[in-house]
């Protein structure tokens, strides 16, 4: 019996969860875009408090960035302190795998009015999530599943398939270099 | 019992510092910059120093627990700077600090990065820190305090205005196209240059000004003067510039310290942040501190700059002085205040 301990910090809501042979057994979350600073060691605080674990799995995005690296810097240092394994998931997988329909799309909120999203067909993603207006993602014509919570049971099979080591930014920092400012 | 062992993580600006320190002895003090992400524009970019703070998160506690030859299991407390400084670089420590320390059921203290760097000092000399005047210059911040306690009581004397004393290095140095981070390059062209040359404004020193802002400090104006007489003086000396330039910083730095020190009737001054290690301020402070009869503590240049020694070392500070440790789950805080040394 092993038990994971499952965090994703990649939508406004902080979820964490402990998950032991494809159950959850322990789950709590907080919202707030900009609370996952204080969210998160407050709800492991009371998942270790009552289980054991054995490994960490994390949720890797694509997500708003400051809120993410909270979960993803967290992950590593509690999984190293603990000499434990910590294992990076696609969140938008992790939404994706509550969804039974044959061919739809799921986003989450990117800010600056736009979306992450990724399209699925018969529960498999076809390519690489991309950040996009809610408008051209649309257009594609599928059934779009917005502002959904990764689930941390789907969290877990994914783990099984391998690690995702770089978290999902899908936009580069803004800035302009010196020398093409105008 | 040995002296508890404290592990010290600063993410605050575009260093990913981690230190190691047992009681007063530095056993590890790791530094991983993103300076040179940011040199091409001009500045630190937030979002390229958080992601790479990211990065170099695990291989600098790595480091660090290697060259300190202890495992994870020997650290008692971990220490974080919770402000001030970059909202989305400061989570990414605050963060690693909290995981580190539920996943090892140690105390975990969000410290001041301000109170931090003064607190370095006690690394390195052995008489008791406190009470002492600090003057705290870098790129972010241009301060004078009063330390009654460094694991408590610190009361600001006086603050810039305006710019920073190390921004106003790196916005000259910008102007003079000679790279980011100014101060290093500023200071070694001052070397070669005269630091009479051109009389250059000394910021707050009218009368008036010791009347009303006595500790304040402002740098704008200077940074304007220079930028006229590199307009109007074509062929000008870089050197002669330099050394001007940062005469005019260092002398009204040191006029404020030392007024600092006879006012408040303490006789000791510590200089820090990543200023405190201009060769200029250095030399001016020695002198001047000696003249005065103000016992000077300056620490070595490497430890003036942002590392993780400093909160390391203040943390060691708040464990020793038997201070609560932080809640387990604490805020960045981007604007803390001096005034407040740990959350």
């Amino acid at each position: 019996m092993s038990n994971s301990l499952v965090i994703d910090t990649s939508t406004n809501r902080t979820v964490v969860g402990v998950v032991t042979d494809g159950k959850l057994i322990w789950s709590g979350h907080r919202d707030g875009a900009t609370a996952h600073g204080p969210s998160l060691p407050l709800l492991v605080q009371e998942a270790i408090a009552q289980h054991s674990i054995d490994q960490v799995i994390v949720g890797m995005g694509p997500g708003p960035f400051t809120g993410l690296r909270v979960g993803i810097a967290f992950a590593h240092t509690f999984a190293r302190a603990r000499n434990i394994q910590v294992i990076g998931v696609c969140s938008l997988d992790a939404i994706a795998a509550q969804i039974e329909e044959k061919d739809f799309i799921v986003a989450t909120d990117a800010r600056r009015k736009e979306w992450y999203w990724a399209r699925y067909t018969k529960g498999i993603r076809i390519g690489e999530p991309a950040v996009s207006f809610p408008a051209d993602v649309e257009a594609l014509g599928h059934n779009v599943h917005f502002a959904l919570f990764p689930d941390l049971i789907a969290m877990t099979n994914l783990a099984t398939q391998g690690s995702i080591t770089e978290p999902m930014y899908l936009r580069r920092p803004d800035a302009v270099a010196t020398a093409d400012r105008t | 019992m040995s002296q508890p062992i404290v592990l010290g993580i600063e993410t605050s600006c575009d260093e990913t510092a981690i230190g190691i320190v047992q009681g007063r002895t530095l056993l590890a003090n790791v530094i991983a910059s993103s300076v040179e992400e940011h040199a091409r524009f001009g500045g630190v970019v937030p979002e390229i120093a958080s992601r790479a703070h990211l990065e170099a998160m695990m291989p600098s506690i790595e480091k660090a627990l290697t060259d300190s030859k202890l495992t994870l299991a020997d650290i008692d407390a971990v220490a974080v700077t919770a402000g001030p400084g970059l909202v989305g670089a400061l989570l990414v420590g605050v963060a690693s600090a909290s995981g580190l320390a539920l996943g090892l059921g140690k105390p975990l203290y969000g410290v001041n990065h301000l109170a931090a760097h003064v607190s370095v000092d006690f690394l390195t000399h052995d008489q008791p820190l406190d009470p002492t005047i600090a003057l705290l210059v870098s790129g972010g911040h241009s301060s004078l305090l009063q330390v009654d306690d460094i694991t408590q009581t610190i009361t600001k004397l006086g603050a810039t205005m305006d710019d920073a004393a190390g921004e106003a290095f790196d916005k000259i140095a910008r102007v003079m196209q000679l790279g980011f981070p100014g101060g290093p390059a500023i200071d070694a062209l001052a070397k070669s240059g005269n630091a009479t040359a051109i009389n250059f404004p000394r910021g707050l020193t009218t009368s008036q000004d010791w009347e009303t802002r006595p500790f304040d400090f402002s740098f704008s104006g200077l940074k304007t003067a220079v930028a006229r007489y590199l307009e109007s003086t074509p062929n000008y000396a870089k050197t002669d510039v330099a050394a001007s330039f940062q005469e005019s910083v260092v002398d009204v730095l040191m006029l404020k310290a030392i007024a600092a020190c006879k006012e408040s009737g303490i006789d000791s001054l510590a200089i820090a942040g990543g200023v405190a290690a201009n060769s200029r301020l250095r030399a001016v402070a020695t002198e001047r501190c000696e003249k005065a009869g103000i016992r000077l503590r300056i620490p070595s240049p490497a430890l003036c700059t942002d590392n993780g020694a400093m909160v390391a070392a203040l943390g060691s500070l708040m464990v020793a002085a038997g201070r609560s440790p932080s809640p387990i789950a604490f805020d960045a805080d981007s604007g803390l205040p001096v005034t407040t040394i740990a959350l």
